[in-house]
């Protein structure tokens, strides 16, 4: 894997698109991370609410002045680049936007990721009927158009999620009664510590939900805001797609001398794939996990430009530009009058998922196995 | 294996990914309250006050099987419930807002697939030459640029500027006689068609005015895939030996282009006619939202609820689970149509 690194950053430095990339996103990175800086929140409870300077419908041009007080005492004085419907503050926006991009593109990412990893190793190391049923699931969410079934899943996702202490703590035992068997008694480590851990969580578990019922008392609401829900919907539409990836490079894998020599010197099953397998698959899924990020953003936009993404006035460049379009509309003197409410957020979308795609292509171009190395 | 068995084959194994996209559905209502499962159903006023008579009726708050059979029943019977939003029920509307749709989907994909085969084999040909990088860099622009973005600036430049294109589906004079005068027979749906079969050329001219925009706008964002497809694949085929082969007998480049290598560079294209079609339905929903083209991606758009309302929970779903099909029976057309072309997929 070290030397596939090397190897990528050899090439990358010839390809000066890749480089391209690194700047973009490099930049974008330091605005998230400068984001109180460079814009300093106006009510820090809540940064990422974009502060209003009154209600007027009006769109003014950047460099107006400030008019209220309060915004003023917080040590703003313009509007660098103007203000869209409702007198938000574009700029606020744009820089805090960069966060709520990077924590939707790498959350899901992330999680779809994740996913995919403990799912697609299942899949392909172990094969049989869990391989098939994860499989033919997988079928069903990629028969959707992404954009689609996300649609379906944020307006049917409750807002208020009950967290039940008592079926959390149910999933955790499962994992961890297992773990301690293997601990105290080694010969029982592996697929039986899991049947074994697994009957004796069933055997507590039944009676709890239904001999005590569900107590109130362990039970707290998670209050989700319209961006939780995108997000949550996303990394469910995204999943299937790493748990293929994944499966298939396992079962490329699965078969190499080096796994079968780990096998016969007595390695477990977990070994063999966290020590031998996956370090050998991830390659080709962090790439498109880098090429995923740029599409994200542009999914969640979408989803925010129709009007079921972030709640109102969250610093979003998808929402920010379906405010203005009303503006375009109208503009029939002279359309680019307010230019500012859609040219400005739309070149920071386009700017943060051009970059992530000129890394992705770069990547896959030298990691396309037909075409390197010549 | 014949063909005719591969079909059969593949229909078959297709039947129970169908399956799973309406279980699929089922599953997502089942989020919902019975209160709000109860909408599926209701059309009027008087059963708003009545929820409860609605839930009993069908059987709302029995266990998630015998829901299931009450549900797959109706949807058997084409009832998806009804849409608020479109005032009807879903597959009436889902019915009457299709040809727009289906018209902006005529105009756009010929341009993409031939267009994009066209780009992507001169960028594999003139590999690594400046118009190589131009068609690449113009193709990743394409594929990272927002389609609602897009669309916002082409109204902008082309219709608010220069008052050139203008955005919705016909004008307010072709729409007043399409609509309103009583003159006109919509045999197709399709204003491009019903104008010729009207006579009535100008409703034509008007209808291809106010779909210029929208094509550009679907064939941006969807060549990329396509064009990047058909590159890579051209440049492997150019990379094998039966090229060689033929340069080597003498065959001019055009010779070999045309003959040798593109025609089994584009059987690995054609899996990604798959993609295409997932891409337009999704480009659809936002490329009408954009220029208020009353087909059904607007209408979903509009059921999910835009602007803080509530969401139209039956236009959705239905609107989903059409997506899904849709989909399901796209692909399962190319691998069809793969195994005509390529003997290996049916033999092998």
């Amino acid at each position: 894997m070290l030397d596939e690194f090397k190897f990528t950053l050899k090439r990358m430095r010839k390809s000066p698109l890749s480089i391209v990339g690194i700047v973009i996103v490099s930049f974008f990175v330091v605005i998230a991370i400068l984001a109180p800086v460079l814009a300093p929140p106006v009510d820090p409870r809540d940064p990422y609410a974009i502060f209003h300077d009154g209600y007027g419908p009006t769109p003014r041009p950047p460099g107006s002045p400030i008019l209220d007080s309060f915004i003023l005492s917080t040590g703003w004085k313009v509007h660098y680049f103007g203000t869209a419907e409702g007198q938000l503050d574009i700029y606020y926006g744009c820089i805090w936007g960069a966060r709520t991009a990077f924590r939707i593109g790498v959350l899901v990412v992330a999680i779809s990721l994740v996913a995919g990893l403990v799912l697609g190793s299942i899949s392909g190391y172990f094969g049989g009927v869990i391989d098939e049923i994860l499989m033919r699931f997988t079928d069903i969410i990629l028969a959707f158009p992404g954009l689609i079934l996300a649609m379906a899943l944020v307006i049917a996702l409750p807002r208020l999620w009950p967290i039940e202490f008592g079926v959390i703590g149910i999933v955790a035992a499962s994992f961890i009664v297992p773990m301690v068997i293997g601990f105290f008694y080694p010969k029982l480590r592996g697929k039986r510590a899991v049947i074994l851990g697994f009957a004796i969580v069933v055997a507590f578990a039944i009676p709890y939900v239904y001999v005590l019922g569900s107590p109130p008392i362990y039970t707290i609401a998670l209050d989700l805001n319209s961006l939780d829900k995108v997000l949550i919907a996303l990394a469910l539409v995204g999943w299937p797609g790493y748990t293929r990836v994944i499966r298939g490079e396992i079962l490329r894998i699965k078969q190499e001398d080096y796994v079968e020599a780990a096998r016969a010197i007595g390695a477990s099953d977990i070994r063999i794939i966290v020590r031998h397998i996956l370090p050998n698959a991830i390659y080709p899924v962090v790439i498109m996990a880098s090429l995923d990020i740029g599409s994200t953003v542009l999914l969640a936009a979408a989803l925010s430009f129709l009007g079921i993404g972030s709640p109102l006035g969250y610093s979003d460049w998808g929402q920010m530009i379906s405010y203005a379009r009303n503006w375009v509309w109208t503009g029939f003197e002279n359309p680019w009058q307010f230019w500012y409410t859609f040219i400005i957020p739309g070149v920071f979308i386009f700017i943060f998922v051009l970059g992530w795609n000129l890394l992705g292509d770069a990547f896959r171009d030298i990691l396309d196995p037909t075409l390197r190395r010549k | 294996m014949g063909l005719a068995e591969f079909v059969v084959r593949r229909i078959i194994l297709v039947l129970p990914t169908l399956m799973g996209v309406v279980l699929l559905i089922f599953a997502v209502t089942q989020l919902f309250t019975p209160e709000q499962r109860a909408t599926l159903y209701i059309t009027s006023e008087k059963q708003m006050r009545d929820i409860d008579a609605v839930i009993a009726q069908y059987r709302l708050r029995d266990p998630v099987f015998v829901q299931f059979v009450g549900w797959f029943g109706q949807l058997l019977q084409g009832n998806l419930g009804y849409s608020r939003t479109g005032n009807g029920p879903v597959l009436s509307v889902l019915l009457r807002k299709m040809p727009a749709t289906v018209e902006l989907v005529l105009f756009s994909v010929p341009i993409v697939i031939l267009l994009g085969i066209y780009l992507g084999i001169y960028s594999a040909v003139n590999r690594d030459k400046p118009v190589d990088h131009v068609t690449r860099t113009v193709s990743i622009i394409g594929y990272s640029l927002p389609t609602f973005w897009l669309g916002i600036m082409l109204i902008a430049i082309f219709f608010s500027g220069l008052g050139l294109f203008p955005p919705e589906r016909l004008g307010s004079q072709a729409f007043q006689y399409v609509y309103l005068s009583g003159k006109w027979n919509p045999y197709s749906g399709l204003m491009i068609i019903d104008g010729f079969l009207n006579g009535q050329l100008w409703i034509v001219v008007d209808a291809l005015k106010h779909l210029v925009l929208p094509t550009i706008t679907l064939v941006t964002i969807q060549i990329a895939l396509i064009l990047r497809v058909m590159r890579s694949s051209m440049l492997e085929s150019l990379g094998k030996g039966y090229i060689t082969t033929a340069k080597s007998k003498g065959l001019t480049d055009k010779e070999v282009i045309n003959k040798h290598a593109r025609r089994n560079a584009l059987i690995p294209t054609m899996t990604v006619a798959g993609l295409l079609t997932a891409g337009l339905l999704t480009g659809v929903t936002i490329t009408e939202t954009v220029f208020n083209i009353d087909g059904i991606g607007r209408w979903a758009a509009t059921a999910a609820g835009g602007g803080g309302t509530v969401p139209d929970v039956p236009a959705v779903l239905g609107f989903s689970l059409f997506a899904g099909i849709v989909y399901v029976v796209a692909n399962l057309v190319v691998d069809i149509l793969y195994a005509y072309v390529d003997p290996r997929i049916r033999l092998g």
